[in-house]
This record gives C-alpha cells, structure tokens and sequence, in this order.
C-alpha cells in the first residue's frame, strides 16, 4: 500500500495512544457540539467539528 | 504534558474505532507534524487516508477491483492528487459512513491547507454522510470556515479536571516518593490549578 502514501497514520496513532493520559480530555466526548457531530443524520451542513487551541493549551509541553 | 488537543483526537479517534462495527461506520485518522512537514502533502494526506480505509476490511469488491486496475495503471508512477481524489470519492461513496480525523491542521506548510481544505469539501458534497474532526491554533479556524461555513467549533481551555488528573499521575510516579507528605501533594495541586487559572 505504500505507493498511496508515504505517510503511516496507524503507525503514529499507536504512538500517540501509547502516551495519551487517560482522564485528560475526556469531557469533549460528552458535549453536546460532539454529540450533535457525531449521530447527526443532517446532510453536509454537520460535516465539520473543529477543536481550537493555542499553542499553550493545545499541543505544548507543560514540565 | 501533551495537553489537551493531541491527546482528544487520540481519544476521538480511539472512541469511533471502537464502535465502529457496532454502528457500520469507517474510520480515517491522521496527525500531523511540523518534524514530517516535507512528506505532509496533501497528496501524500488524501493517499494515506485512503490507504486506510482500503486496508480494512469490508471494501466491496467492485471497489476493490476498480482499485487493483487503477494501480496497475499508475505501473510505477506516482498517483497525482486528481487520481486519489478520485479513488477517495469512490472507496467513501461504496461505505455507509466515513470519519476522517486530522489533528493539527496548522501543522501542514500553510500552502497546502487551502488544498486540503478543498479536498475535503469536494469529499463531502459528494457523500454528505462523511464527518470531519479537525483539531488546529486558532489561526486556522478562518481557513476551516472558508470551506465549511457551517463548522462547529468548540474552544480547547486549560480544563481543571485535566490539569489536576494530570499533576496527579505525575505525582504518583515520583520517583522520591518518601520525600512527598500529603500536605506538599495538596499544596502543589492548589499551586498549579492557581498558576493556571492566571494565565
């Protein structure tokens, strides 16, 4: 399959799930915004759900 | 701490997979990072989404044949984003429902966030059921809504639930426990919970 992509997301999913902290986030799943996204049976108009963070919120390191 | 975002696309990503033969759907997930920026294409993007939902099982078999003929056809060459896209649309219309899950958009080189954006909109006009999960800085949050007016967007805070989970794994992992009394375990929660809260 590689000559589809050079890039191997299972691969990084295994290693971001391996280092994920369970309990961290997890109040995401019960919202209604996720909700709403995820059994909706609308047409296109409830494609997207996007998450928004700062740097410092988001993605950094905190040590 | 790899705060909130990395970790809630995991945990999104995580949370469809597991039921996903339970509600027929298919999952595609991808996270992507400034260190892989080069390979981030959006060709090389739509190929490993598509790489994923071919390999698992429950591809039809005339999708699966259109697919074995289009790859002889490419012989050796590399598939353009046209071919992709094309197979992409066809392996996602022969499936009842499709996620894809892109975590740090803002991690892709600015010029091909439009492009992708766009693939992904083409992907959905032409199989309306599909759902997108898009984790990215604020910045892009106007690009998102260019393509997809209607987006939902839900800010990512400093959540003190997560925050205070966190310190307290750490502190149950120190490796100095004897030098920890529940009185400093206490204070450096309230400490930190107050630091955070400042900011």
């Amino acid at each position: 399959m590689r000559w589809l992509s050079p890039l191997e997301p299972n691969d990084r999913h295994q290693g971001v799930r391996t280092e994920r902290f369970d309990g961290v986030g997890n109040w995401l799943l019960e919202t209604s915004e996720f909700w709403g996204w995820r059994y909706s049976e609308g047409g296109d108009d409830k494609a997207v759900l996007f998450c928004s963070g700062n740097p410092g919120v988001g993605k950094t390191y905190l040590r | 701490m790899p705060l909130t975002a990395r970790n809630i696309s995991s945990l999104v990503i995580d949370s469809l997979c597991d039921r996903a033969e339970e509600d027929n759907i298919a999952v595609a997930g991808l996270y992507c990072d400034f260190l892989s920026q080069q390979e981030q294409t959006t060709t090389n993007i739509i190929g490993a989404l598509l790489k994923q939902l071919v390999s698992r099982g429950g591809i039809l078999d005339h999708v699966r044949e259109a697919f074995q003929k289009a790859k002889k056809e490419f012989g050796g060459r590399a598939p353009r984003l046209a071919d992709l896209m094309g197979m992409l649309k066809i392996v996602i219309a022969s499936l009842p429902q499709v996620f894809i899950c892109l975590d740090a958009l803002d991690e892709c080189l600015p010029k091909y966030v439009p492009e992708l954006l766009e693939s992904l909109r083409d992907i959905v006009q032409e199989s309306p059921r599909t759902r997108i999960f898009l984790t990215g800085r604020p910045h892009v949050r106007e690009d998102v809504q260019r393509y997809f007016s209607a987006a939902v967007v839900i800010p990512i805070c400093p959540n003190p639930d997560d925050i205070r989970n966190y310190v307290e794994m750490r502190l149950d992992r120190d490796s100095e426990p004897e030098a920890m009394s529940n009185d400093l375990r206490v204070d450096i929660v309230r400490v930190i919970l107050e630091k955070i809260s400042n900011v």
